[in-house]
């Protein structure tokens, strides 16, 4: 164990005590009575990765198991890195500190494409090989999860499996597989084979994949019985599933340093870029009384004093107002913020502003996502204009006097009246304010607008999009902040060259694995902080690699295309897709699934109605 | 309302010597809530727990005689008061005990510190042994210079291993690890293993602070 080194080095590093681990309720177990070691990584720094919800959750799953032991590892910042490799210390576990190279799985959640190459960068730190086919011992097995691994194509070459769909279950069936396996002494090879029997792990090198003349995909054939598509995994009961009676509290502050408590899973709402809409159906929730015991747990054994509610969507909730009032009652009497995200603009209500009000002093978030009722209707979102006034309106008498609005930019079909129609909602929502009798006295109103740039992701009925060029995207960016109120109007966009990475990888193939290598190689890591990511050295990857990232950002891609991640079912049919994408271009939208059923297709899987 | 001072003696060692002063506020605070201690809150905009500490310990060392003030709003036994935060709080931060506060946090004068390490005992000894020990410290209003020789005091020296003071306290306070850095500075050798352990704070007349 590595204490003694650490504490030669962790004076010399920015906020020591994330590197340490030993905050309350980390879980350390006895080495020597543990039989399945897991090395949950997230690649990215502890700040960002402790916040994040799947992992607090599947290392409780995992630790109840009294012979198995997960501990949390993250990617240290570049003073760190510097002092560990000057000192020999490979990446260790927070919890026991042992490198955790010795482990029986390293595990890694990918939440975003831009932390593919901290995998890598994670990997050599642990003193392994990066490539898969490098490492042909049967421990430690690589494999990830999390919603990239829809398209886990551009690591195909690095993991030795993924997870696809929701752990709670699949993992301690995949640990338990890799125990009988290490009992028997089988190769690595015989363990995957085994592996990918289990519903929900896929495993790359099981596949074959051939290419046309033109780039494009001609075919993925599985190989020793491998499925020829690989099933997500769901938790059907998910008013039962596995939920941490406590999360470990940081001794440093974390970006979201709160309990939180899931409410939901799954959405309904189909709007036509979100992935995460699609990934995570059916919608699922939980009884009210399940989301009360879960709030008192965590906020009594962690000592916060915020609880926050999460979902893609808390106000589709069907008992939502109940479960307000009877968590407005815990809180109020515990001396707890509640605080709501993800609130959908037409289901604002006079009640839901005063109860935010108490927590977020600061200013209301709404996502219109686009500037005109045709491109909303475009993309699905199912949002007026109306909704959008009512909700600024009841903002505003509630006192607020400042509003975020988040729009997207490149949407298919958009056209520079609609990047004028965002410029006109602001100023009529300034009129709005202006014309109110009882607005905040004495106060201007503040809009801020986050403009970030449509990516085209797997999974979504825009997944045969083309992202604009770069051209087309700054042109419209510069239009915009020459048509918008600059005095009352604050407009933050999101940078050309990170969007542009993000959808190359995004909708990427297994050929990206060699970029991503030769990024890596030329010192790429971090690229979701702005400080380290080198946008020039990733694009000299490509140039080297001869791949032109045009070729996945910039192409329209028919629907008879094979396209990378084709083989992967998350329970929702292409076909859908296709339906979905024809009715975006003529502009028609589709009810929520509430409403009325859409046929995506998960209900079949499921054996039953969503609703 | 009628509330009871008292003062907290607490250890921060092992992987606690990290957390920063801040952070180890916040760490008490959430310990409270956890415990549901019947501690008393500040009144206002944005009530919270009162809690403020004696003497802040630099990061980096340890300390086996630690103490916060706070007021208890019931009458509560020291031993359930000891026993509830341990039960909230992490492994490497142990309460000890509780009592009434008898010393003001302003008389306090200095610590006394332990500390392990590994390196050239010859050198070290040859470096404590000369006439000025100079060494920077950063203040408020900048980088200061010092001679850490003057406000130095050994009690034990043997190799390996020396007990010494320092002074403390919200007028003047030296962190103990500037002299291991200067010894690294000044010597050029480097120090394999240092475990600094703060064993006793002292009032200016030479007791205890309790």
């Amino acid at each position: 164990m590595y204490k003694d080194k650490l504490d030669r080095i962790l004076l010399k590093v920015q906020k020591p005590s994330r590197y340490i681990g030993g905050e309350l309720n980390s879980v350390e177990k006895d080495r020597d009575k543990v039989t399945m070691r897991f090395a949950f990584c997230f690649p990215d720094t502890y700040d960002i990765g402790m916040s994040h919800l799947g992992m607090k959750i599947l290392y409780s799953l995992i630790n109840e198991v009294p012979e198995y032991w997960c501990e949390r590892v993250f990617m240290p910042l570049p003073d760190m890195e510097e002092q560990m490799r000057k000192n020999d210390i490979l990446l260790y576990g927070l919890e026991s500190l042992e490198p955790i190279k010795d482990f029986d799985f390293i595990g890694f959640t990918l939440q975003y494409e831009l932390s593919f190459s901290n995998i890598l960068a994670m990997l050599d730190l642990a003193g392994l090989s990066v490539y898969a086919k490098d490492r042909p011992d049967l421990t430690p097995i690589v494999c990830a999860g999390g919603p990239c691994v829809c398209n886990a194509e551009p690591i195909a070459d690095f993991v030795d499996l993924c997870i696809l769909g929701e752990g709670e279950e699949v993992n301690l069936e995949l640990m338990r597989l890799l125990e009988k396996c290490k009992a028997e002494g089988t190769t690595k090879r015989e363990f995957l084979i085994r592996a990918a029997q289990i519903e929900g792990i896929y495993v790359p090198s099981l596949y074959d994949v051939q290419y046309n003349d033109d780039n494009t995909i001609k075919s993925v054939t599985p190989l020793e019985n491998a499925p020829a598509k690989v099933k997500k995994r769901i938790i059907k009961d998910f008013d039962k599933v596995y939920y941490p009676e406590t999360f470990v509290v940081p001794f440093s502050e974390i970006v979201h340093d709160r309990a939180v408590v899931e409410v939901l899973r799954g959405c309904i709402r189909g709007c036509r870029f979100c992935q995460a809409g699609y990934l995570y159906r059916p919608f699922r929730e939980k009884a009210v009384g399940t989301i009360e015991k879960q709030t008192i747990s965590l906020c009594e054994t962690t000592g916060y004093d915020e609880v926050s509610l999460t979902s893609l969507s808390t106000s589709d909730h069907s008992e939502i107002e109940k479960m307000l009032a009877v968590l407005t009652d815990y809180s109020d009497g515990a001396g707890v913020n509640l605080s709501l995200p993800s609130l959908r603009v037409d289901k604002f209500s006079k009640e839901l502003v005063d109860r935010i009000k108490s927590v977020r002093k600061s200013g209301l978030t709404f996502a219109p996502e686009a500037g005109t009722q045709r491109l909303r209707d475009v993309i699905n979102k199912n949002i007026t204009e109306e909704n959008v006034m009512n909700g600024c309106r009841l903002a505003f008498e509630g006192g607020y006097t400042a509003v975020k609005l988040y729009f997207m930019l490149g949407l298919p079909t958009e056209t520079m009246e609609d990047i004028e129609g965002i410029a006109e909602l602001c100023q009529k929502i300034i009129d709005l304010y202006y014309s109110m009798p009882d607005r905040p006295k004495g106060k201007g109103i503040k809009i801020s607008v986050s403009l970030s740039t449509f990516i085209p992701k797997p999974f979504t009925p825009f997944q045969f999009e083309p992202q604009p060029t770069e051209d087309v995207i700054r042109e419209r960016q510069k239009h915009l902040m020459e048509v918008i109120n600059v005095k009352k109007v604050t407009v933050s966009r999101s940078h050309f060259d990170v969007t542009h990475l993000e959808a190359a990888l995004a909708r990427g193939d297994r050929r990206l694995s060699k970029v991503i290598y030769a990024a890596w190689k030329k010192g790429c890591k971090l690229d979701g902080w702005s400080e380290y990511y080198q946008y020039d050295k990733w694009m000299e990857a490509f140039r080297e690699c001869g791949i032109d990232p045009a070729f996945y950002v910039n192409r329209v891609r028919p629907y008879d295309e094979v396209l990378p991640w084709d083989h992967m079912d998350i329970l929702v049919s292409k076909d859908f897709y296709i339906r979905e994408n024809k009715k975006a271009h003529e502009g028609r939208t589709t009810p929520n699934c509430r409403e009325k059923c859409a046929g995506c297709g998960v209900n079949k899987c499921v054996g039953r109605p969503c609703f | 309302m009628e509330t009871k001072n008292i003062r907290v003696f607490f250890s921060k060692t092992g992987r606690a010597i990290y957390i920063s002063h801040l952070d180890l506020y916040r760490l008490f605070q959430r310990a409270i809530k956890r415990a549901k201690l019947p501690i008393w809150e500040t009144e206002g905009f944005n009530p919270h727990v009162y809690i403020t500490f004696a003497l802040p310990l630099a990061l980096g060392t340890a300390g086996v005689c630690e103490s916060l003030d706070t007021k208890l709003t019931e009458d509560i036994s020291a031993d359930e008061l000891v026993r509830r935060f341990n039960d909230a709080l992490p492994r490497d931060i142990r309460v000890i005990s509780a009592s009434e506060p008898v010393r003001k946090p302003t008389e306090i004068a200095l610590s006394v510190y332990e500390a392990d390490f590994e390196c050239d005992d010859a050198k070290f000894d040859e470096f404590l042994a000369a006439e000025h020990i100079p060494a920077e410290k950063k203040t408020k209003r900048g980088i200061a210079e010092l001679d850490l020789k003057e406000h130095l005091a050994i009690l034990e020296r043997r190799p390996g291993f020396m007990r010494f003071t320092f002074p403390s306290g919200s007028q003047f306070n030296i962190n103990a690890g500037l002299l291991f850095d200067a010894f690294e500075r000044i010597s050029g050798t480097e120090i394999f293993s240092l475990h600094i352990t703060r064993t006793a704070i002292k009032c200016s007349d030479g007791e205890i602070f309790r």
